[in-house]
Order: C-alpha cells, then structure tokens, then sequence
C-alpha cells in the first residue's frame, strides 16, 4: 500500500527579480496513516513553502518545477485545477499560524464551518449547521450553539483557534497540515491546542505534517521529524533517534541553542548567516557555518544518506 | 539603597464599546511592587493582557500612573515634568520587540545611533563617528554596516542595532520588553548571550520582560510572575523553577515544551485568560485552578512573604507543586 502522503524529490522556486530563489530544492519525505511528521527549520528554510506546495498552493512568483506528490498514490502535481479544488479543505486541510487572519471576520462561525461542509460533502443548510456543532463540541468549545452565531472577533485567539481546526477537520481529511499552529497563542492555551490536536489525530488516525519552529513541541507531539535547512532536509528520523543522537551539525546546534529551565550555563549559538538562496551554491549548504571543516563540503552538495534504520542525514561525515 | 523602587503602581484605561461609548475599565497594572539593585536583572513573565509591557512603559513615564511611586536611585519619577525627565531618560533605556518597526527605514545605522548622543549633548561632533564605530562593534557589528539601512539587515542584527541605539547614552538600566520573541532560535540564543556578555561590562540593570519562562530563567537572576495586572510570586530566579508557590507559576513551568521525547506529558491548564476588562472576583486566577476552593472565590489574597525573599499571592501556596512536571 502506498503511503498516505508522499513527496519525491520536490522543487518550488521563485522566479525573482533579483533572480532564480530556490526555496524548496530537493525534499523528499511521507507520511503513513495516523502519523505526525515535523517539518522543523528557522525562518526561510523552507517549511511553509513545502506545504504550500502540497496544496498548490505557492504564492507568486513560485511555481513547482519539478518533483512528485502523491495522497494516497494519487498524482497531485498532474491534476487538472477543478479536482485539486475538490482535494483541499476536503481530503487535505491546513490550519494556518495566525486564526485572526485566516478566518472571515465579517461571516458568523457557524456560516464559515458550514460552508466548508455544503461545498465538499454536499449537505443541506440544516445538516451542515448541525454537524458544524458537532465539530465545535469536538474541538472543546462550551455553548457551541450559542458560538455558531459569533464573528470571530468576539472569540479569543485560543478559541479562534479551535475553530479553525472544527473547520479543518470538517471534512474528516486524510492529511492536516499545521503550519505553526500555536505560535500566536500564549503558553498555557498552546498546551491546550497541542492536546487537542493529538486526540483528534489518535481518535481518526488522520496523517499530520506539523509545521513548527519549536524543537520542544516536536519532542512531544511528533512521530517522526525533518530537519530543514536552506530549501533541503538536512536530517530525517524518528523523533527519539533524532533528539537523542542528532547527527548533523545544525541539528545539534539547534538543540543546544534552547534555553531549558534550571540551566544558567551561556547558550551555544550558530555562528554565520544563512546562505543567500538567489546565488548557485554548489558544496554543502552548511559549510561555512560548520565547525567540522570537511574538504569535501567545499566541492560537493552531500547526499540525504540512510545511516540507521529510519534516520537519515546529509553530511560528509557521516557517510 | 535600590537602583528603581516601584511602589503600588496602578494604572487602568479607559474602554470604549464600538459606538465610543464608555463602557468600564480595564485595570493593567494593580498594585505592583518591586525594587532593581544595581546589576541585577528582574524578569518580569506572563501571558498577553497580563500588564508587563504597561508596567515597563510607566516606569519610563511613557505612561502615567493612577496611583503608586517610581524612585529612580531614590528620587521620586512620578509626576515630573518632561524637561525634569529628561536627564532621567537618559540612564534608563528600551529595547523593544519588533526589531522591524523600531528603527527608522529613512535613516542610516550612523544617523540612528548618533540622534542619541546629539539630544543629550554627549560626543562632540568630531568624534561621532568614532563613538557610533565603537558601539557598532561592542554588538557584534562593524565600522562598514555605518552607512547602511535598516532594510539591509536581517532580524537578529536589526536587533542588535536597537540593543546598541539603547547602550549609546550609557544607561544604567535597561527595559527589554519581549527582545527576543521575534527571533529564530540560533538567533535568540546570539542575543541573549550578547544581553548577558553587557551587563558583565557594563554594570548594567534589566528589567525583562517576556512571555517565555524558559527564557526569562536564562538571565534572571530575581523573576516575577503576574497575571491579570497582578504580581502573583516574586523570588529568586533558581528558586522559582525549583520550589514554585503559586498555581500559576506552576502551570507556566509545565507549559514549557521540552526538547525530549521522553520527558512527561504534563496535565493543561484548563479555561482561557480571561478578560482584564471584567477579571473573576476573589483570586482572578480561581477558576482555571486546580487548587481553587470556596476561599479563593470570595477573597483575593495579598502578596506575602513566605521565606526569606520568595513573596507569593495564593491562599493555597503550601499545596501547590503537587502537578509539577520535571525533567
């Protein structure tokens, strides 16, 4: 059986007109049914534009020039735009960063959830308004009766939140994609959001690729976890494998740069800048930030290579 | 004798329904006392509305105070006027949050950091540029970034640009209000170092404000926890994460995501930060408490001192650790 997403060799770029910007350059994951990938990377690497893409839906000037996507083994990339329109919301949903913005400040709740329902699954007005309580009570909103005829600024971010999910999860999809889906929350309604979502993944074995930039939410809601550094996966694994033996040298600078409570020691940082995308790199992305001063980074770009069961990494050293 | 003293500040606005009228107020700051010694840094932790970004901004006198007392090096603040003000201003310096809209897009690095040193008369002409130079690479930067414009930069060096436009008149205290939130993780940890490595030099004092306790832990060396305008436990930095008192300061250190797979899931605190505007009566924090009962909802408990100088406001303080989770 094919795996529930999967993503072979990916390339989006942007056609800028300070030149050809290479955002997503090469990514390769899947995802099976009923797991959670972490696509996890600093800003510009190039998470948000993978998932994007999944969806087709780049911004401009972007466009996919190469690679395969497939749900379920269906083709994404070689669909025609109308059956596309009729897998997004529907079999893939998104959750976006920002709930303020992403929902329609002038639609009640109840109409937005509704919408989503009547479009792909066809219901009546009455049967979409009472499945769009149902999604609501799912995602732990109290009064949902009394909440379908809210705008959302009368909501509060965590509850705005919930209802983006209600909305995602609507069309009970394959895949969820969460694009830093508490980075705007304050911390104790962040832990409430994560635990949300990870019963609801555990009660539909629904696939979820969750975007993010905080290593601590990875540890503990993710199955497995990519690493992402300018355009490419520079390590791919099982969240134990990964955090417990984190092979590349940016991965282990990463979690050294996290302040963990009750250490006072200085911090270790990344010394260096991310590589200027637009220009042709031809070595290893990370050379010139690295500390292990290989040879071979200098001439050549360095393969993502298996090195243990489940964990791959793509550095001179470790292959 | 402390650098700031800051004694039962109060401060509420004005909230206007959509028709502009009035409709109540909204109490950010309620009875907030501290002190700053001399080189130290106080991190002041909470969630959005909880009145930490208020509180820096009214000992800056940014904003007036309704009731309460800010000493600076014990001369009383409140209530002088701007011109008096102004010498004050001058030892006491803000960072901000967004190191994008808090620089000028129209004025080079040299111009941002010189307009400083030119309103308070401090370097002569002649030697501006060696001065600016000087700041440049005391954070991380060099003499050729000068002539360049805040778009030229990237976050963590725009941030560093606002660190160095702040230590330019020499300030004694710092207010860092949220400086590294908007930051990639690489990049927070540059800065945070960078804080820490100044304050050695320089002798300087922080008040740190953030949402993120991991962070405020890193540089404290006092914190204090508020919630809904209310200090709710004041004490010692490494104190705090190994004997907190109070509920909340419980649930933010659970909150904390840890980078370990295997580190245990801790209980969420239930409910939602509830509106400043019309805050629970009794103890505003009972009804997302795990520890609440009748007491809690009738009587708001006042700040004490428990041991030595570890202050906290909870009726139940004796109890609380019960739900911690540890590494």
């Amino acid at each position: 059986m094919p795996p529930r997403l999967s993503v072979a060799n990916l390339k989006s770029y942007f056609f800028t007109r300070n030149g050809l910007l290479k955002a997503v350059d090469g990514v390769s994951f899947h995802i099976e049914q009923g797991e959670t990938l972490a696509l996890v990377g600093e800003s510009g690497c190039g998470k948000s534009m993978t998932a994007l893409s999944i969806l087709r839906l780049l911004p401009e000037p972007g466009r996919i020039v190469g690679g395969e996507i497939h749900l379920d083994g269906r083709d994404l990339l070689h669909l025609p735009e109308i059956e596309i329109r009729r897998i997004r919301g529907n079999d893939i949903s998104m959750i976006f960063q920002e709930p303020m913005t992403s929902l329609n400040p002038v639609l009640k709740i109840g109409d937005q959830i509704a919408e989503v329902l009547r479009l792909h699954q066809g219901l009546s007005r009455r049967e979409a308004r009472a499945h769009a309580t149902q999604s609501l009570v799912q995602v732990g909103i109290s009064d949902p009766q009394q909440r379908l005829g809210d705008y959302p600024h009368q909501l509060s971010g965590g509850q705005r939140q919930r209802v983006m999910i209600a909305m995602a999860l609507a069309c009970d999809p394959k895949l969820l994609i969460a694009d830093e889906p508490t980075t705007a929350l304050d911390v104790t309604i962040q832990a409430q959001i994560m635990d949300l979502l990870l019963k609801l993944k555990q009660d539909r074995r629904m696939a979820t690729l969750l975007i993010t930039h905080d290593l601590g939410i990875v540890a503990s809601n993710a199955d497995r976890v990519a690493i992402m550094y300018a355009g490419q996966i520079i390590e791919l694994g099982s969240v134990d494998l990964v955090f417990s033996n984190p092979l590349h040298p940016y991965t282990r600078g990463l979690l050294q740069c996290v302040p963990r409570i009750g250490e006072k020691n200085s911090l270790a940082t990344i010394t260096g800048q991310l590589p200027d995308l637009t220009k042709n790199h031809e070595g290893c992305l990370f050379a010139s930030r690295c500390s292990c001063l290989c040879d071979n980074g200098q001439q050549q770009r360095p393969a993502l290579k298996e090195v243990a069961e489940n964990h791959l990494v793509r550095c001179w050293r470790q292959s | 004798m402390a650098l700031l003293e800051v004694k039962n500040l109060r401060k509420s606005f004005k909230v206007l329904d959509p028709l502009g009228r009035n409709s109540g107020r909204l109490v950010a700051v309620d009875n907030v006392s501290f002190t700053i010694n001399a080189g130290e840094t106080l991190g002041l932790v909470g969630e959005s509305g909880c009145g930490k970004s208020t509180t820096g901004k009214l000992i800056l006198q940014l904003l007036k105070p309704d009731q309460g007392q800010i000493y600076y090096a014990g001369t009383e603040l409140t209530g002088l006027s701007a011109a008096k003000m102004r010498p004050w201003r001058r030892r006491m310096q803000m960072i901000f949050q967004d190191p994008f809209s808090s620089l000028n897009p129209r004025m080079t690095i040299g111009a941002i950091l010189s307009e400083p040193l030119i309103i308070h008369r401090l370097v002569p002409a002649r030697q501006m540029r060696d001065r600016v130079i000087e700041l440049l690479e005391k954070v991380g930067l060099s003499a050729e970034h000068e002539q360049r414009y805040p778009h030229e930069f990237s976050g963590g060096q725009r941030q560093r640009i606002g660190i160095a436009r702040a230590l330019a008149v020499e300030p004694e205290l710092i207010i860092a209000d949220e400086p590294v939130s908007a930051l990639d993780l690489s990049v927070q940890a540059q800065v945070l170092n960078l804080l820490k490595q100044l304050r050695e030099e320089q002798q300087l004092s922080y008040l740190f404000i953030a949402h993120d306790l991991a962070v405020i832990e890193h540089v404290s060396d006092r914190i204090a926890v508020m919630y809904l305008g209310n200090i709710v436990e004041l004490c010692a930095a490494s104190e705090l994460y190994k004997n907190p008192r109070h509920p909340y300061t419980e649930a933010l250190l659970n909150a904390v995501p840890v980078p370990d797979p295997h580190h245990a899931r801790p209980l969420a605190l239930t409910g939602e930060i509830p509106s400043p505007v019309n805050p629970p009566g009794g103890c505003h924090f009972h009804p997302r408490c795990p520890y609440a009962d009748h007491r809690c909802r009738q009587q708001a408990p006042a700040l004490e001192t428990i041991t030595g100088d570890h202050q906290v406001a909870c009726h139940h303080s004796d109890q609380v650790g019960r739900y911690l989770v540890r590494g």
